[in-house]
């Protein structure tokens, strides 16, 4: 008690309310924007509602569902399918970005800007003018017609239309994760480089014993929210092929809108919703077990 | 001075409390929305007391998800237009929208007025009256006309079999198709391919037993549909993507369309329009040539929310809209859709539309148009209708029949 009391009087009443005023704001806006709706999720995920009716026990009967729910098991798959497309396909071309960016001279900030403007870009605008370019009669068609006579299903063939998805994502990122790249190589001292250069290193070897290597925490960090914005794809598929062809674009966050607001079934959307977070997590955890190494440049 | 001020006071006070607002959204469409303009603007001079505020639907996949994204987050409309059948059920079913009957006896005098006695039975959900039906459009053909004479045809075809003979001469597989088949990926896009050639094959037969909660459609015409349209994807006499416009720009010679593209195709495509040839949805072979063949009736209605601050007033607005027949004249100027009436080919007010060869076209097929099943979960059902029946039939992915019947095994389990 005498303790407690000690401790308190380190600070003056004014501080005090100093203080608590700082904080006020941050944990209102926190209680309001977070703590409210974390709560509410619970709830709806050990209930069943329907916007009007109140929210009736069923304890885990959503949890239960899960498993029994063949499209939660194709999304899961489909979600598998544009890992394996855009995860190797980010990492490659943001990491060609960011190399080429280290060669250029002049014009850097503007190329890192032009690069920037697709990443801050209305995702329905660009949804549009993409499913026009690739249409069966789009520009790009009718080039490759001209050409070579023929003409790519872009967005009709099952596989084709996740890569060209995956073809947009990638062509949305490359400026973002391309920069964190680059602070990435801008960080390896250029003294290795040099002694490697000394010892007779070729540019092969200096890429995938040094660069590659000691750029592990940046291609981490990329390789991270890349997974995360594969679970959070929307958009495009939304916009361009409506979750189609043969639902092998449908993602987790078209079956948890579709569910909550075309099969009005909140919670059970809600649950989708929580149990997408974990796999998410886990799959990030997995990854950073894995692949993530520790680098010291002393 | 001081009694002057008190009255005024009084006046004013009264006159607030008395005033009521209702928002009320209509269909993101232009021409109907001109239509709602115009109303509303005539209504609010009229009745200071009722004020009436017109938003259109806002922009979503579809006015459903709209609407329902609003009444989840509290800020619904008070009524709103644009509403089908399916959809009203699902609404009725959670409690969201408020029974016309209600309001008794004015009710059924609007029912009256604005003919449409027999047309709103088939519209009771559950016994009750929670629609109030705007407009019917069946969906016909469009066909090009041009391209057909120069194949030889003065006249479109009518069966499966002739179909596929003109396929075989327009046909390339490439760059040229006859029709387009199915609508789209969408779930509302059965309703204008397998449903419609459902209905036209069987002269009208629900394709859902509501009462029993089954599947119809696994019958004879459901697998002679099923043959077409695989029998179309296979000798690449339809596509998956046709493209942009593909029958104006004559890469098809067929689709199916509503009254609401007629306004939008006489300004964009002024040349082609006087080229379009109508037909009903081809059938099978053997069905009879004197019967009339039936097609789908994409019919919207106007619904009052439960959460509507004042009903009766929101009732008073629609009696005084559909009371009056010069506004289903003012309407049809401004959308060419068929108001939903058993009045059109015989009341004189609506003679002078019969002159315009798509309106009487559509006025032809208001007889046997057939509006979609009321059943609570049509946006499943037709999702599933897209995944087991309608993209395997596409991509070609086993027998017709074998799809089929995994369909219906399939939308049997989301009905029971």
């Amino acid at each position: 008690m005498s303790k407690e009391r000690s401790k308190r009087s380190k600070f003056g009443r004014k501080e005090r309310l100093f203080g608590y005023s700082i904080i006020i704001p941050y944990i209102t806006y926190t209680a309001i924007f977070w703590g409210y709706p974390f709560i509410w999720m619970v709830v709806l995920a050990f209930t069943k509602w329907n916007y009007f009716s109140k929210p009736t026990f069923v304890g885990l009967e959503n949890f239960a569902r899960i498993f029994t729910d063949s499209t939660f098991m194709r999304i899961a798959l489909n979600t598998l399918n544009f890992l394996a497309y855009l995860i190797p396909m980010v990492l490659t071309f943001s990491l060609l970005f960011a190399l080429a960016l280290t060669k250029v001279k002049f014009g850097k900030t503007f190329i890192m800007l032009s690069f920037l403007v697709a990443n801050v870009s209305s995702g329905v605008a660009y949804s549009l003018l993409f499913s026009n370019l690739f249409a069966i009669n789009g520009p790009i068609n009718r080039l490759l017609d001209k050409f070579f006579g023929i003409t790519i299903p872009w967005f009709s063939n099952p596989q084709l239309a996740v890569f060209s998805i995956c073809i947009i994502i990638t062509w949305k990122f490359i400026g973002y994760y391309g920069l964190i790249l680059y602070a990435g190589l801008l960080s390896i001292p250029q003294s290795l480089y040099e002694a490697a250069e000394l010892d007779g290193a070729n540019k092969s070897q200096i890429f995938w014993k040094i660069t590659l290597p000691l750029l592990n925490p940046s291609l981490i960090t990329v390789t991270v929210l890349a997974i995360m914005l594969t679970f959070g794809i929307f958009t495009e598929p939304y916009m361009i092929t409506g979750g189609g062809p043969m639902q092998r674009t449908t993602t987790f966050l078209i079956y948890m809108y579709d569910t909550a607001f075309k099969r009005i079934n909140p919670s059970y959307a809600t649950t989708v919703a929580i149990v997408t977070a974990l796999v998410s997590y886990a799959i990030v955890m997995l990854i950073r077990k894995f692949f993530e190494k520790e680098v010291s440049f002393v | 001075m001081k009694r002057v001020l008190m009255f005024l006071l009084v006046v004013l006070i009264s006159g607030l409390g008395f005033s009521v607002k209702l928002t009320f959204w209509t269909a993101p469409n232009a021409f109907q929305e001109e239509f709602w303009k115009s109303i509303v603007t005539q209504w609010n001079k009229l009745r200071p007391d009722i004020q009436i505020e017109v938003q259109t639907i806002p922009a979503a996949g579809s006015s459903e998800e709209a609407i329902l994204s609003a009444l989840a987050a509290g800020n619904a409309p008070d009524f709103s237009e644009n509403i089908f059948s399916g959809f009203a059920a699902q609404l009725a079913d959670i409690g969201a929208i408020y029974a016309f009957d209600n309001f008794g006896a004015d009710f059924q005098k609007l029912i009256e007025a604005r003919k449409m006695k027999s047309i709103i039975e088939s519209w009771k959900i559950k016994g009750k009256y929670y629609v109030f039906p705007i407009y019917s459009n069946p969906m016909i053909f469009w066909w090009r006309g041009d391209l057909l004479k120069k194949l030889g045809y003065n006249e479109p075809p009518r069966t499966y079999s002739q179909i596929y003979e003109i396929s075989k001469k327009f046909a390339d597989g490439k760059k040229k198709f006859t029709m387009q088949v199915i609508s789209g990926r969408n779930w509302w896009d059965r309703w204008f391919d397998f449903i419609t050639y459902y209905y036209a094959a069987t002269s009208g037969k629900p394709y859902i037993d509501i009462s029993k909660r089954k599947v119809n459609f696994g019958d004879d015409a459901g697998k002679q549909i099923s043959e077409f349209i695989y029998t179309m994807f296979q000798n690449k006499w339809t596509a998956i993507e046709l493209g942009t416009n593909p029958f104006y720009n004559g890469t098809i010679l067929a689709k199916i369309t509503g009254p609401w593209e007629v306004n939008w195709a006489k300004e964009t495509f002024p040349k082609i329009v006087p080229e379009i040839w109508f037909s009903a949805p081809p059938v099978p072979d053997n069905y009879p040539k004197d019967k009339p063949v039936y097609t789908f009736a994409d019919t919207k209605g106007l619904v009052i929310y439960s959460t509507c601050k004042d009903k009766k007033a929101a009732f008073e607005f629609i009696s005084w809209v559909f009371s009056n027949v010069q506004n289903d004249v003012l309407w049809i100027e401004k959308t060419q859709m068929p108001p939903a009436r058993e009045d059109l080919t015989t009341n004189p007010a609506f003679s002078k539309f019969m002159n315009d060869k798509f309106f009487r076209a559509y006025s032809s097929f208001v007889p046997y148009a057939v509006p979609p099943a009321l059943i609570d979960k049509t946006i499943d059902i037709q999702q599933a209708m897209t995944t087991y029946l309608i993209e395997p039939l596409m991509y070609l992915k086993g027998k017709p029949v074998d799809i089929l019947n995994k369909a219906v095994k399939e939308i049997n389990k989301i009905l029971f």
